[in-house]
């Protein structure tokens, strides 16, 4: 069985720390029935209700140590079990509320490993506050002053002033921003669009200054996607994560974390939608035969039924590249496929369900739903270019031969 | 700048075109840009085993691919870095 921990490259502040929670090594495989990570996640979601909102669902994780166990050491700046991340995916996606299964996998894949930069007695509390399930953690890139697709021209400013910090601006589509504790915002200490001008700022909610609204969206409604503002907050520089100019290459080390988990989560929910399509095919009736038994129809559910098993292969292919070889840009091509992909197969899905997938919670909407997974971290087109730009590495090895 | 430098540098520079990479040669001009620059640092510390001191991660370090590997053959021979206080650098 292949090794599917994922050590992002090596930083020199990934160090586990005394005095963080959660810090025993979680055993690899299950040791009897029911005792491993699959049975501790089925007892941790088993007792919440069905209309569980992400702040239950974290606390649940938390509590059942299903948060620490994602990491070798127990530690967020431990390598990443990417099994046992993809099963907490689908688990959770199996739930059907897409906006929790955002809010965690945000925290999971990037934030928390971003947090485990933080020295200092002050971020350890926020690490083991979350890791525990005590509060939640938003991640805060995209800005209000440039396209997520364009990091490097963000406006929001840390400054330091009479030996505090300064932070002014805004953020906006912030997954977790409403109702998380703590607010990992990323901005400019230099002018310039060079990636070592930027610093991450730890945030607690409740500092003077920061203002929290909700996004105009009825999507992934349990998310608790928001837009943040900073004005005149001040707070003292142990509140700075990571080394000096390092913020924007700390984020990329974590990234292909976060692009494996959305893979993982775009399979389980497109498997998820192919099952109900293909339900409600076998149940509806037109000129006397299931729908299921039109030859048209059949193709069409096969053709979304390949796309998703190339994807599946392809997160395999993809997950080995990145943990042997830590080459990103493999990464990026799996977000690349994930956009294109999932699109297309839950758009059609939409349309075999015919006026079904209108219902309230119906395939149409799950589409709509899904569109963040070519957006968010990365929007397909950007991950496109970056496909292009690396042209000759994925040519090189398709065209090899063992 | 020794062979592995240039090794580890030109696949990054989608620009360059055949002929020898100079240490004036303009990063940005050859096709790096910012975020590719993130990439190339990963691969610079992979390659040398090393980790840039925080006084070099500027934009006048990654101008150039001699300003580069100053600060590269600085931490691997123990010398203050272009960047070092003092030096003037940006």
């Amino acid at each position: 069985m292949s090794d599917t921990r994922y050590a992002p490259p090596p930083g020199p502040d990934t160090q586990a720390r005394p005095g963080d929670a959660n810090t025993t090594p979680v055993p690899d495989a299950p040791d009897a029935p029911g005792t491993g990570f699959a049975g501790r996640l089925r007892r941790a979601l088993e007792p919440l209700p069905d209309d569980a909102g992400a702040a239950d669902v974290w606390r649940a994780l938390g509590r059942g140590g299903i948060t620490a166990a994602l990491y070798a050491s127990g530690h967020p700046a431990g390598p990443v079990e990417l099994d046992r991340l993809g099963a907490l995916l689908a688990a959770l996606d199996a739930r059907g509320d897409n906006g929790v299964t955002l809010s965690v996998l945000v925290q999971t894949a990037s934030a928390l490993p971003l947090l485990a930069n933080a020295p200092g007695e002050r971020c350890a509390t926020a690490r083991a506050r979350v890791l525990a399930g005590d509060a939640r953690v938003a991640l805060a890139a995209t800005d209000e002053g440039a396209p997520g697709s364009d990091l490097t021209a963000l406006t929001t400013r840390v400054a330091v002033r009479g030996g505090q910090l300064a932070l002014d601006g805004g953020k906006r589509w912030i997954t977790n921003a409403l109702g998380a504790g703590y607010l990992l915002v990323l901005a400019r200490q230099r002018p310039g669009r060079h990636f070592t001008g930027f610093s991450w700022v730890l945030v607690p909610a409740d500092t003077p200054g920061v203002t929290v609204t909700p996004a105009d969206t009825s999507l992934l409604a349990r998310s608790g996607t928001g837009h943040l503002r900073f004005d005149g907050v001040r707070l003292t520089p142990d509140h700075m994560v990571g080394r000096p100019g390092r913020a924007l290459a700390d984020f990329a080390r974590h990234m292909a974390t976060e692009r494996i988990a959305g893979a993982y989560w775009a399979v389980a929910l497109t498997s998820r939608v192919l099952r109900a399509t293909q339900d409600r095919l076998a149940h509806r009736v037109a000129d006397g035969r299931p729908l299921w038994q039109n030859p048209v129809v059949r193709r069409d559910f096969a053709a979304c039924l390949v796309r998703v098993t190339q994807l599946r292969a392809l997160l395999d292919t993809v997950t080995r590249r990145v943990t042997a070889d830590r080459d990103l840009a493999w990464a990026g091509l799996l977000k690349a496929a994930v956009g294109l992909e999932a699109d297309a197969v839950l758009s059609r899905c939409a349309e075999l369900q015919g006026a079904d997938g209108m219902a309230a919670d119906g395939a149409h909407r799950i589409r709509a739903e899904a569109a963040v997974l070519g957006i968010g971290g990365g929007a397909t087109d950007l991950m496109l270019a970056q496909v292009a730009d690396r042209a000759e590495t994925f040519l090189d090895v398709l065209g090899a031969h063992p | 700048m020794d062979e592995r430098f240039t090794a580890v540098l030109l696949p990054f520079l989608k620009f360059h075109t055949d002929g020898p990479l100079e240490p004036e040669s303009d990063l940005r001009g050859l096709g790096l840009d910012s975020m590719q620059a993130i990439d190339l640092l990963f691969a610079i510390e992979d390659a040398y085993g090393i980790s840039l001191p925080d006084e070099a991660m500027n934009d006048t370090t990654f101008a150039t691919a001699g300003n580069l590997w100053k600060e590269v053959s600085a931490v691997l021979t123990g010398q203050p870095g272009a960047a070092a206080p003092g030096t003037g650098a940006a």
